[in-house]
């Protein structure tokens, strides 16, 4: 070992520096910064109480460092969930591309009619046409945002575990005027309503929907027949292996990415939301109209 | 018109009669409308039969919207509940992490003492759901509430009150009305007095059963019995005039006041009932065990078996009934196995043998 570093001096640096000198010059009784102590038990509030003001005091000290350190925080800073909690009002092609919507399914199952929106085919996959892509979500956020300025009900179908929180999220954002379906889509929802829901509430409760968006459409087929047989209107998110004219609006995008899903959804949900509060808006418009019209009370 | 009209001098020479020309077809000249098109949805206008009235609210024609978000599901209530018991949990897993109670260390949680949770049964929920309750359905809601459990059961333990009741106002609509005898099942019954104070217990043995009331002997209160004058001795001293000397120390003579208790079995008393001394030192053993004899009036229903068998089992409902009112004896009986139920019973006789055990005489040929 002595000879090593006159051959090789960059040895010696590293021999310098190697954690088993650390070790042993390092004094054996070794001080632990974290109690790895295992017998030590909680027993009476106090104990808990104690072990909760311990924990608030680090917490604490954290967050008062906070303003001398990075300005990078919770808020400021990229995580994956913000993709479902918070999607941006809308798309650009550079969103769609990071969600991964441009992925189609494999050439030799690319539907004809789905040619004027593919760009072209790489690795077997069918790639999709941002360009075309992103127009189409825009007429669709359109067309949710006039149904919901209308006071018509929007229903979002994602029929999968992973897109399921979408759907409900989605639904939450248009308050009373979203609906939502997140597992199966029972044949006959829309076909067979008497059967479903009883006799008082489809006399009684409009059970159709304005608007259908469905995230995955080709496992929803029997949705979509019953949606055209009722004269619904339906937007859907079309891969390359789906006839585009399923759906009234089509949007071109990778029907089994989650992100793009997130994406998509979020778009649409948060253009219902405005129409929302647009009808509102117009509400309170015209009841101020009708009140100033008519003479005041006594 | 015109169009044809001007172009009627470049035909060829071969007029075509001015019928066919100028023929004015009804759709030419007064195009269709359909009639549904001229009508005014939202100002229909007076109906006929109408008298002239104030302002009217033009007439609804549609109809209310569903108000579940869930309704196109055909099960509005089940995934309606589903999604309020994931917002609950993500709620309270917020409020347990600002209160620094989540991420729990392994030490902590070793140191949670157990929350068992009963929930309803997949039949019971099925009525709560207004849908059929499957398994997977059952295991997802139930995997659900073990969460929001496991939450309570932090909150509890850490004395944040408020939030644990919170969470026991969601779990306990779940929870199965038979939690307590679930929970207790296994365990020894609980024995509760009533509101005379009495005890009702049951000992069985062989084929006999002992349904024994018992109740403290009431202890009337009397004054401290005053120290029986001790006789003066006949002062010796005094008599010959001396000075007493130092006075012999009062014997204060606590009198024990030995309180009677009456044991009645099937209404007659006990020397009654068990003529063999025997069988009635075995029934008051319990109380020789605890020194409290004479402190409580036993009533006692006793029937079947022998003699043996009923003292047996009037002494086990004696042992149960004392551990009622006493539980600091539960330990003490339970070794001296009396409030044990002996299970030695008659054995069967089986084929072949003359008895239980007895084999007839073994022939050698």
């Amino acid at each position: 070992m002595s000879l090593q570093p006159a051959i090789r001096p960059w040895l010696a640096a590293s021999a310098r520096c190697s954690s088993s000198i650390i070790r042993s010059n390092v004094s054996p009784t070794l001080t632990r910064y974290q109690s790895t102590d295992t017998s030590k038990r909680l027993e009476t509030v106090q104990d808990w109480q104690q072990f909760q003001s311990t924990r608030q005091d680090v917490s604490d000290l954290i967050h008062m460092m906070t303003p001398f350190g990075s300005t990078q925080n919770d808020k400021t800073t990229f995580h994956l969930r913000d993709s479902l909690r918070r999607p941006p009002a809308e798309a650009t092609i550079s969103s769609l591309l990071a969600a991964g919507a441009h992925f189609g399914h494999a050439s030799t199952r690319m539907n004809p009619n789905f040619v004027p929106y593919a760009y072209g085919t790489r690795a077997g996959i069918t790639i999709i046409d941002l360009d075309h892509t992103l127009p189409l979500l825009r007429r669709a956020a359109q067309v949710v945002r006039a149904v919901a300025r209308a006071g018509g009900q929007i229903l979002f179908i994602g029929t999968r575990p992973d897109i399921r929180p979408v759907v409900q999220r989605a639904s939450e954002r248009l308050g009373s005027q979203g609906y939502h379906v997140g597992d199966r889509w029972l044949p006959g929802t829309l076909t067979n309503q008497r059967q479903f829901f009883g006799d008082e509430t489809v006399d009684s409760t409009k059970t159709v929907p304005d608007l259908v968006v469905l995230l995955n459409p080709l496992q929803n087929i029997i949705a979509i027949r019953e949606c055209a047989l009722e004269h619904v209107p339906t937007i859907g998110i079309i891969d390359s292996n789906v006839d585009p004219r399923i759906v009234m609006y089509p949007i071109p995008a990778n029907d089994e990415s989650t992100r793009a899903a997130e994406l998509i959804g979020g778009v649409l949900s948060i253009a219902g939301r405005e129409g929302v509060a647009l009808r509102e808006a117009q509400l309170m418009k015209a009841s101020r109209r009708e009140q100033s019209r008519r003479p005041g009370p006594r | 018109m015109n169009v044809l009209r001007t172009s009627v001098h470049l035909l060829p020479a071969t007029r075509l009669p001015r019928h066919a020309i100028q023929r004015a077809y009804a759709t030419t000249a007064r195009p269709f409308v359909p009639p549904a098109q001229l009508r005014d949805l939202d100002n229909p206008g007076p109906r006929r039969g109408d008298r002239q009235g104030g302002d009217r609210e033009p007439r609804q024609r549609v109809k209310p919207p569903p108000e579940s978000p869930s309704f196109y599901t055909s099960r509005p209530v089940y995934y309606d509940q589903i999604i309020q018991l994931e917002k609950a949990i993500g709620q309270v897993r917020g409020s347990l992490k600002t209160l620094q109670l989540l991420p729990l260390p392994a030490f902590a949680r070793a140191s949670l003492p157990p929350l068992h949770p009963v929930w309803k049964t997949q039949d019971e929920m099925t009525l709560d759901f207004e849908t059929k309750m499957t398994t997977t359905r059952y295991r997802k809601v139930t995997k659900l509430l073990s969460q929001l459990n496991e939450y309570n059961r932090i909150a509890r333990t850490a004395g944040c009150t408020e939030l644990a009741d919170g969470i026991d106002s969601i779990v306990s609509m779940f929870e199965s009305g038979k939690k307590d005898a679930f929970l207790a099942r296994g365990k020894r019954k609980v024995v509760i007095l009533d509101e005379f104070g009495r005890s009702y217990t049951v000992g069985r043995r062989k084929t006999s059963s002992a349904r024994v009331w018992m109740i403290p002997v009431r202890q009337e209160k009397k004054e401290s019995p005053k120290a029986v004058a001790v006789e003066e001795e006949l002062n010796m001293e005094e008599l010959f005039g001396v000075e007493r000397a130092a006075e012999p120390e009062t014997v204060k003579m606590e009198q024990v006041k030995v309180t009677t208790s009456t044991i009645l079995v099937n209404n007659l008393p006990l020397n009654e009932y068990f003529s063999v001394p025997a069988d009635r030192e075995r029934a008051t053993r319990p109380f020789k065990v605890a020194g409290v004899l004479g402190a409580y009036n036993v009533f006692a229903i006793v029937r079947g078996g022998g003699t043996t068998g009923q003292s047996d089992a009037l002494l086990q409902g004696i042992a149960k009934g004392l551990v009622a009112h006493e539980p600091e004896l539960t330990t003490m009986f339970r070794r001296a196995k009396l409030t044990r139920r002996d299970p030695r019973m008659v054995e069967r006789k089986k084929t072949g043998l003359a008895k239980a055990r007895k084999r007839y005489t073994w022939v050698k040929r």
